[in-house]
């Protein structure tokens, strides 16, 4: 019957997977030992093409399996099971300064993966390929709701999973730049978790002008509303904050008396700012920093020093001694845009004097930039930013290097799952 | 939402609201929702979060296991995981299975054994093949999708206790048997979408040379195996099987034959002949060896089933069973087809309660005629006990019997087949046929 040659054929199991869960790309029916190259190829919301690609040679049965397989070359190398997400680059022409994030999070993204005879790094559009396979890569699970905030002046999106609840809350906020962002709101309530993304340094939240950012009461209302929700167990509710996010939380967790967060998980933040301040005195006091800024060989902005050196005047940075819940502090070494190495190894110095340094847990991750964000998504060192302020147009330097990147993305996803569920699902809180 | 619009002023009160009408819903919730009432906004009540129902993947293909686990229960507390869906016409279908949480609280189904309802044992798919339409909707029903492009959604729920599918009555029943008035209680919930199509999937309707089918494509250029896709004496044109072939890396073109507007000719007749059909290896399920009903000869001349009819039989219930009419006793000579002519390999897959073909004794033949004729070497025999004729791609429920017509009478018929027993043949053989295929079209190993 057969003489004639084996057709491959590539497959993706799942074919339809949330964005933080893990596929298995297989290729079958290729001859043993045959040079092979695996491609996959996103086509942005923006317009833009993102691809990987991965040199593989076949096994004695004609297979190749990315979970377990050996990638020889092309955008990464070893065994790497979601390598051919994460290392994804623009195609060659694209614009620069991009960055791939989801703003739909209803649809999901698309990732068409092909495998083409041989090794191959170039013209992947004009050649044949053997055999594709698609992927979709959902932000929300089926049953998800969302449903757009607008009370007491509190403006976000909330997310939430499907059933009657309750569940525990997070308080979801993301940092300096690029609107509301919603899509780890989204995944956190295919979690189990009502989410609520909330915009903070948007023209709409700004109440007159440009440089009124919001104050403390902002967040306490923000907070309350989540937690005030029907569906939410109001003593569960946690803060999750990326970058000046971690600003907020960790000023909130300490010094406000009418919020109290089950526990905090701040990323690629930092304690240093002013006491007590709103948002526009904490940019003010960066402000004054702002020769500190450096510049890298390719002209791109580096922010990290203008909150250096850590100060040591308490008025000037948040009291993580006073902490009264559980803290996971996730950082990256190679951060170009904030000094929170630095300022994690100071938490962890008053943290200690003040005698709660049982509530922190570190994870500080070498060749880790500032972004870090849920995993199997591209890492991009620098991209093109607007700084809010002065609608000036720059690329920032984030850091990081791409395989360290994805690595600590993937590791503290999984390490900030595991916190929230120990401290929002399992602890018992029957005698509060 | 409710609160969500008013000053803070009325906050009190409408908690006191609030609380009123969540306490009549859910009174294992009651104490919570006092301390409520009571409170101020700062006042935390102690709230335990409902436990979570996971489940992934949680868009599935129709023939991908799906892993499901409640966490978060009380330790070994009883619960009940129920599978309810809506089939394209609006019947409600439900499975439920009984469970106990183990010391850590947590219910998996693809390691734990139910202890009762729609199945028993360790069945990580049990909910999905053991759907039955639930107690009041119409009889004779059998869940098949018209339409692939879309997906059936399922909501999987986790239920407080042990409890059975509800009584015509519509009242819930707990597990002694007797009626309560408490509407069972939803801890949590998933929803599901389970797609016959994989994303890329391209599917193109073919009405040309005489031919009337569905081809699905997989993604990309190919060149591609081709599966020919063909069903029964149901008629018509059904696409899922095609559906997921494609989705298996296979083109396949469902080809309707018979009983098709399209296809010129009366609706009752075969009105194709040999010619249609396009052959090279054979998966072959339930079939008879011949038929009563020859195809057209290339004069144009079919015939008709009214001479089935003698060899029809009835159940104490009036439901009728096709069996008889392909007993090969009952298939003139000249209308069985040659085996000894096969040149290509055949799977042939038998059920053993087959009730409306004679499925084994013409398995017994064919396998008989190509012995015969020192082809036994071509044939490869699945055979499954307990299995019905609806031999179908696996994760969906036998129907036992259904609607065949309603003119000139309305008559059920039985096709066989033990939800349990069917399960397995429906997961093992289609494994069986996807390597079948791989290793006939594709020359994989």
């Amino acid at each position: 019957m057969s003489g004639s040659k084996p057709l491959p054929v590539v497959s993706v199991q799942p074919t339809r997977g949330l964005v933080d869960e893990k596929f298995k790309v297989t290729v079958q029916n290729l001859l043993p030992g045959e040079e092979v190259t695996l491609h996959a190829l996103i086509h942005s919301e923006d317009g833009d093409y993102w691809e990987a690609f991965a040199h593989y040679v076949s096994d004695a049965a004609g297979e190749v399996k990315v979970a377990e397989d050996a990638s020889v070359g092309g955008s990464y190398q070893g065994t790497e099971p979601m390598g051919l997400l994460w290392s994804m680059k623009p195609v060659p022409g694209s614009r620069t300064g991009l960055r791939l994030r989801k703003k739909d999070v209803s649809t999901p993204m698309v990732v068409q993966i092909s495998v083409y005879r041989g090794h191959i790094s170039r013209g992947f559009k004009e050649t044949s390929p053997l055999a594709c396979a698609v992927a979709e890569r959902w932000y929300t699970a089926p049953g998800v709701r969302r449903v757009d905030i607008e009370e007491k002046g509190v403006r976000g999106t909330l997310f939430l999973p499907p059933g009657p609840g309750p569940f525990p809350g997070v308080l979801d906020m993301w940092g300096g730049g690029g609107g509301l962002v919603e899509y780890r709101s989204a995944l956190l309530a295919s979690h189990g978790y009502v989410s609520m993304a909330l915009e903070y340094m948007t023209p709409k939240t700004m109440p007159s002008g440009k440089d009124s950012y919001v104050g403390h009461q902002y967040f306490e209302t923000a907070f309350a509303v989540l937690r005030d929700h029907p569906q939410v167990c109001s003593d569960r509710v946690a803060m999750l904050g990326l970058s000046f996010g971690t600003s907020v939380a960790l000023a909130m967790a300490v010094y406000s008396s009418l919020i109290e967060p089950s526990c905090l998980v701040c990323v690629s933040g930092s304690h240093v700012q002013p006491v007590k301040g709103s948002l526009s005195d904490v940019f003010a006091e960066i402000n004054k920093n702002v020769h500190r800024t450096r510049y890298d060989e390719e002209k791109r902005v580096i922010w990290r020093d203008l909150l250096l050196p850590i100060p040591s005047d308490p008025t000037k940075k948040v009291d993580v001694g006073k902490i009264r819940c559980p803290l996971l502090l996730i950082v990256g070494e190679d951060d170009q845009n904030w000094p929170t190495s630095e300022s994690a190894e100071d938490m962890k110095k008053m943290m200690k004097e003040g005698g709660n340094s049982h509530l922190l847990t570190t994870l500080s991750y070498p060749g880790a930039g500032h972004l870090i964000e849920p995993p199997y998504t591209p890492h991009f060192r620098s991209s093109n930013f607007m700084v809010a302020q002065t609608r000036e147009k720059v690329v920032v330097l984030w850091g990081g290097e791409t395989k360290a990147h994805s690595y600590a993305q993937e590791h503290s996803w999984q390490r900030t799952l595991a916190f929230l569920r120990q401290h929002l699902y399992k602890s018992d809180r029957s005698n509060l | 939402m409710q609160g969500s619009f008013l000053c803070h002023s009325h906050w009190g009160a409408l908690r006191q609201l609030l609380g009123l009408s969540v306490v009549r819903a859910r009174l294992n919730k009651k104490t919570v929702w006092l301390h409520c009432m009571m409170g101020t906004m700062r006042q935390r009540s102690s709230c335990s979060p409902a436990p979570l129902l996971m489940a992934m993947p949680t868009r599935a293909l129709m023939d991908e296991p799906i892993m499901l686990e409640a966490r978060h229960l009380p330790p070994h507390c009883p619960i009940t995981i129920r599978a309810r869906m809506r089939s394209e016409d609006g019947d409600l279908w439900e499975a439920l299975a009984h469970y106990h949480a183990d010391g850590r609280g947590v219910v998996n189904l693809s390691r734990d054994e139910a202890q009762g309802g729609s199945y028993t044992g360790r069945e990580p798919m049990g909910l999905f093949w053991s759907l039955l339409p639930a107690p009041g909707e119409r009889e004779g029903l059998r869940l098949r999708k018209r339409n692939v492009e879309t997906p059936f959604t399922v909501r999987v729920s986790l239920l407080r206790g042990h409890v059975l599918p509800p009584t015509a009555l519509g009242c819930s029943r707990d597990a002694r048997g007797r009626d309560t008035q408490v509407q069972e209680e939803e801890l949590a919930a998933v929803t599901l979408e389970r797609w016959y199509m994989a994303p890329g999937v391209r599917r193109v309707a073919i009405r040309e040379g005489g031919v009337v089918g569905t081809l699905f494509l997989p993604p990309g250029p190919g060149p591609f195996p081709v599966v020919l896709d063909l069903w029964g004496m149901g008629g018509g044109l059904v696409e899922y099987r095609s559906a997921l072939l494609a989705s298996q890396g296979f083109a396949s073109l469902a080809l309707a034959y018979f009983g098709h507007r399209d296809i010129p000719g009366p609706l009752h007749r075969i009105n194709v002949g040999d010619a249609y059909f396009l052959p090279r290896c054979v998966i072959g399920i339930n079939g008879p060896m011949g038929s009563m009903n020859k195809l057209v000869d290339f004069g144009g001349k079919g015939e008709s089933f009214q001479e089935d009819q003698k060899h029809w039989s009835y159940d104490e219930e009036g439901y009728v069973s096709f069996r008889g009419v392909s007993l090969p006793a009952n298939i003139p000579p000249d209308h069985m087809v040659k085996i000894e002519d096969l040149r290509c390999p055949l799977l042939l897959i038998v059920g053993e309660d087959d009730l409306s073909c004679a499925a084994m004794e013409n398995a017994d033949k064919i396998e008989e005629g190509l012995q015969a004729a020192g082809k036994s070497h071509l044939i490869t025999r699945l055979s499954y006990p307990g299995a019905g004729h609806l031999i179908e791609p696996p994760y969906s429920p036998n129907a036992r019997s259904s609607l065949w017509s309603t003119r000139p009478t309305k008559l059920i018929t039985l096709w066989g087949g033990h939800l349990g027993p069917h399960a397995y043949a429906q997961e093992h053989s289609w494994k069986k046929i996807l390597e079948f295929l791989d290793r006939h079209l594709r020359g994989g190993s």
